[in-house]
């Protein structure tokens, strides 16, 4: 399956080229002037960097919820400095490529160790009220400034959590996709039950997608397990329409292609005679009136023959 | 790059270890038929567990094979095919009929000793 | 994305050409059977070109799309064009005879497929394939 991808060219799978970034800062009308003000607080920052992490913290640690996510103190050690190195960044003064692709690294840890949006809203809203009163302080004599400063920072902080909740969305879809692909294959075993015997239950609806699963899964099988014969038990397969028909017969083919036999049981005559109605070719395919007379044929085939032992000869049988 | 073919009995077998020219397959068919008349095969195994796609033209190409075998007597077999092939080949519509097919050379031996009359192309 | 550009000329190039194709598939994360079906249809592809044009290109390229990923393959020729694309095009049109230029086949392996061709003013097909 899929893995994660080490090649540069994804390093976000989000496409935040240069015209998306621009985009957006116009539209939080985040201009070189923001950037400007941004930069000349720098000093500043750094100054008050601490402190503001070392209350952020504890503030998070005083709620349970939030404090589960950092039991362990290296972590906690770790994460604080990334955050003082985040912090920095704000008023860094550049607000290009690199500093998105921060971000987008940020929301996705956050999706990572499932720490929801509530929290880290509400982390962003304690920076802004932190900063506020720092900014406040600072230019004591010029409250405007303060004010100008603090909606500079407003603007930019906005572009994160922009970038942090998309990216936490996307990754959330992925996941999701991920556990759907999961449990769609989980849903069509392939069982070995003699050597060289695979059985296949196929349950449920079958779409285009799906089938192609089945039919990737049962020709992976067939060489994992050196299968001669298969079984194909359509019996719960819900609708059984001409795409569907066609979907079997390929299945049928490709694995006449690595040497096996198909046997689909569980196709009643009436559905069978439906197909040919609609112009199915169903000649290709062996089938058996039910599962138990296919899994028989099959072991004839492959020259196993059951005999009931003579101890229980004196059984009534089933 | 010639295909080398080797014998095993009245057996022929060939491992086709990557994309053939044009020519070396023309080249290969030839030496293949002679061999055939020579040896008196009586099969041939192609094994392409080696190829990484089959297309059109190697599937005209195997068939064209199959046809100069059985004018000398001769079955060919193809054992090999990888599963994600086969299911290529499927979805292209590809055939291969006058050859059996077995998983592996293992296999396509053992199918030749039986005689027995299983492939994707042999009626049942 | 960077493009990836394979002059098809002689056969050795569709064997080039598919395995460039191999490689950007696994990087975007595709299966082994996702893979191959795009190797394959390319086979096709590019062997008509090799036939029938002599000469064209092979273009590759990585797609991404909200979060799917996938690959694009356009080729190219200035051969002599198919009078009759919509011929070419019908299913059943055989890929397994001699006649047949794969072009339904290489269609039924890719997800998207158009065909852009007119006589006298060369071919160009592009297909894509995304990742489930």
């Amino acid at each position: 399956m899929a893995q994660p991808r080490q090649d540069p060219r994804f390093q976000h799978r989000m496409e935040i080229d240069d015209e998306e970034l621009n985009k957006r800062k116009a539209f939080l009308e985040f201009s070189d002037e923001d950037a400007q003000v941004l930069r000349n607080l720098g000093e500043m920052a750094r100054t008050y960097a601490d402190p503001v992490i070392e209350d952020f913290y504890r503030h998070i640690l005083s709620f349970e919820e939030t404090r589960a996510f950092f039991r362990d103190p290296k972590l906690l050690e770790r994460v604080k400095r990334l955050q003082k190195e985040y912090f920095l960044r704000l008023t860094d003064g550049e607000y290009g490529k690199e500093y998105v692709a921060d971000r987008l690294r940020i929301g996705r840890a956050h999706e990572r160790v499932n720490l929801a949006p509530k929290w880290y809203l509400g982390m962003y809203a304690f920076y802004l009220r932190a900063v506020a009163n720092r900014f406040l302080g600072a230019f004591d004599k010029e409250p405007d400034k303060a004010l100008f400063a603090f909606l500079s920072l407003m603007k930019l902080v906005f572009l994160d959590i922009g970038l942090a909740m998309e990216t936490y969305i996307q990754e959330r879809e992925a996941t999701m996709r991920r556990q759907q692909e999961a449990i769609r294959e989980l849903s069509t075993p392939v069982l070995q039950i003699r050597e060289r015997l695979l059985l296949i239950p196929i349950i449920g609806v079958i779409d285009t997608h799906r089938a192609r699963l089945i039919t990737d899964g049962l020709l992976n099988s067939i060489r994992a397990n050196r299968a001669r014969v298969v079984v194909m038990d359509v019996t719960g397969v819900a609708t059984i329409d001409t795409r569907v028909a066609n979907h079997l017969i390929q299945t049928v083919t490709a694995a006449g292609l690595m040497g096996a036999s198909v046997i689909v049981t569980g196709l009643s005559s009436d559905v069978a005679q439906a197909l040919v109605g609609l112009g199915i070719d169903l000649s290709k395919l062996n089938t058996a009136c039910d599962l138990q007379g296919g899994i028989e044929e099959a072991e004839r085939f492959l020259g196993y023959r059951v005999v009931r032992s003579a101890e229980v000869a004196g059984v009534r049988p089933a | 790059m010639p295909v080398p073919i080797l014998k095993q009995g009245d057996v022929l077998i060939a491992f086709i270890q990557a994309a053939l020219t044009d020519k070396d397959l023309v080249r290969f068919r030839d030496e293949l038929g002679e061999a055939v008349g020579r040896w008196r095969s009586r099969a041939v195994v192609i094994d392409v567990t080696a190829l990484d796609v089959i297309d059109s033209f190697a599937t005209r190409t195997v068939r064209g094979i199959a046809h100069t075998a059985r004018l000398r007597g001769a079955r060919t077999l193809v054992v090999g095919i990888q599963p994600d092939v086969a299911f290529a080949m499927v979805q292209l519509g590809l055939t291969l009929e006058g050859v059996t097919t077995a998983l592996d050379l293992e296999d396509g031996l053992a199918l030749l000793e039986e005689g027995g009359q299983r492939g994707s192309s042999d009626a049942r | 994305m960077q493009d990836e550009r394979v002059s098809i000329e002689h056969e050795a190039d569709i064997v080039t050409a598919r395995q460039k194709a191999r490689e950007l598939a696994a990087a975007s994360g595709l299966s082994r059977t996702e893979q191959t079906l795009i190797a394959t249809a390319i086979s096709e592809v590019a062997r008509n070109i090799v036939s029938y044009a002599r000469r064209g290109e092979v273009v590759l390229a990585l797609l991404e799309d909200h979060g799917r990923h996938g690959v694009l393959v356009v080729a190219t020729d200035e051969g002599p064009g198919i009078a009759d694309p919509e011929l070419a095009l019908k299913d059943g049109y055989s890929t397994s005879s001699s006649m047949g230029m794969g072009l339904p086949g290489a269609r039924r392996l890719m997800d998207e497929f158009e065909l852009e061709t007119a006589v006298g003013k060369g071919t160009k097909i592009t297909m894509r394939k995304w990742s489930r």
